[in-house]
């Protein structure tokens, strides 16, 4: 049965390019358009993994990832950011937050898929 | 009037005008985000469907192509050639799908733009309330005491608003960003 990976962001079009991207490599792939809407989702359906982009509107990526952690269910699901953002700074947050990886946009399907791959196979 | 109190009247007219003609400039500019914003969404979502539907063409293409070298009558260098086309569209489309992340970006830094213009309408305004407080025939020290009461108040709104701005886009090239794992 094929992973399911849950793409949080508030860009339309980053997310399509995200779907198409997993779809193409055999997973399924759930989108949210928010923090809020990533984390309803999120507690509807366990995932196999969290990708999700730091500034959204009503929730941020930092507050989805430290929500999600304090779900029993997603205590060990891999939670990747993919942001803009660039700054060890940051990075440091998106760690202590419960973040296992830091992808900075744009992504390139190949890369991604890889690093997906090597974190839920 | 004498010159002294002529000040206060100047004082007044050049906070208005600052204020009035700066606010106008900054609408248009917001409108032609706005614009501009609403462009890059029907661009990217025509570019995106079209994408789509090119790749589904070529897999659709690649699939028959399958077919026929399955029949083993297609010669073994024009095997090898299409394969190496193959792998050629594939290189293609993760270009294209990096490249297509350009409105992401853009729409960030567009938002950031139309953020800080809203902010600096505000600032904007603080001059205009000020100017209208001040009394045309207003004495020096009345007149120096308001402008350094704008003056502080523009620092206030100022830091504020950078505090309120989103992040900014640093990206300056449409290259795919770094990975880490933790």
């Amino acid at each position: 049965m094929a992973k399911t990976i849950l793409a949080v962001d508030d860009s339309g079009s980053l997310r399509q390019m995200v779907a198409f991207s997993l779809k193409a490599a055999g997973y399924q792939v759930i989108e949210a358009v928010d923090g809020q809407d990533g984390l309803e989702k999120a507690k509807n359906q366990v995932v196999d993994l969290v990708l999700t982009d730091q500034n959204m509107p009503r929730m941020d990526g930092l507050t989805l990832i430290k929500s999600l952690r304090a779900l029993p269910t997603y205590q060990r699901v891999p939670i990747l950011m993919l942001t803009t953002e660039s700054s060890d700074d940051m990075k440091a947050k998106g760690r202590a937050a419960g973040a296992n990886g830091w992808l900075v946009k744009p992504f390139d399907p190949q890369k991604l898929t890889e690093v997906v791959k090597k974190v839920i196979g | 009037m004498s010159k002294r109190k002529m000040l206060g009247s100047k004082v007044k007219q050049l906070l208005a005008g600052v204020s009035d003609h700066g606010v106008a400039h900054l609408l248009e500019v917001e409108t032609d985000l706005i614009q501009t914003t609403i462009l890059l969404a029907e661009a990217i979502e025509k570019l995106g469907t079209n994408f789509l539907d090119l790749h589904t063409s070529v897999l659709s293409q690649e699939e028959q192509i399958s077919l026929i070298v399955g029949t083993g009558q297609v010669p073994a260098e024009n095997v090898e050639r299409l394969h190496q086309i193959q792998a050629d569209i594939a290189l293609h489309i993760n270009k294209a799908v990096t490249s297509l992340q350009f409105q992401d970006l853009t729409n960030q830094l567009i938002s950031r733009t139309m953020q800080r213009s809203a902010g600096l309408r505000e600032l904007l305004c603080t001059l205009d309330v000020v100017g209208n407080v001040i009394s045309a025939d207003g004495e020096n020290e009345e007149i120096e005491g308001l402008l350094t009461e704008v003056t502080e108040k523009l620092e206030q709104q100022s830091i504020e608003l950078k505090s309120l701005l989103r992040k900014t886009v640093n990206q300056e090239h449409l290259n795919s960003g770094d990975i880490e794992l933790f």
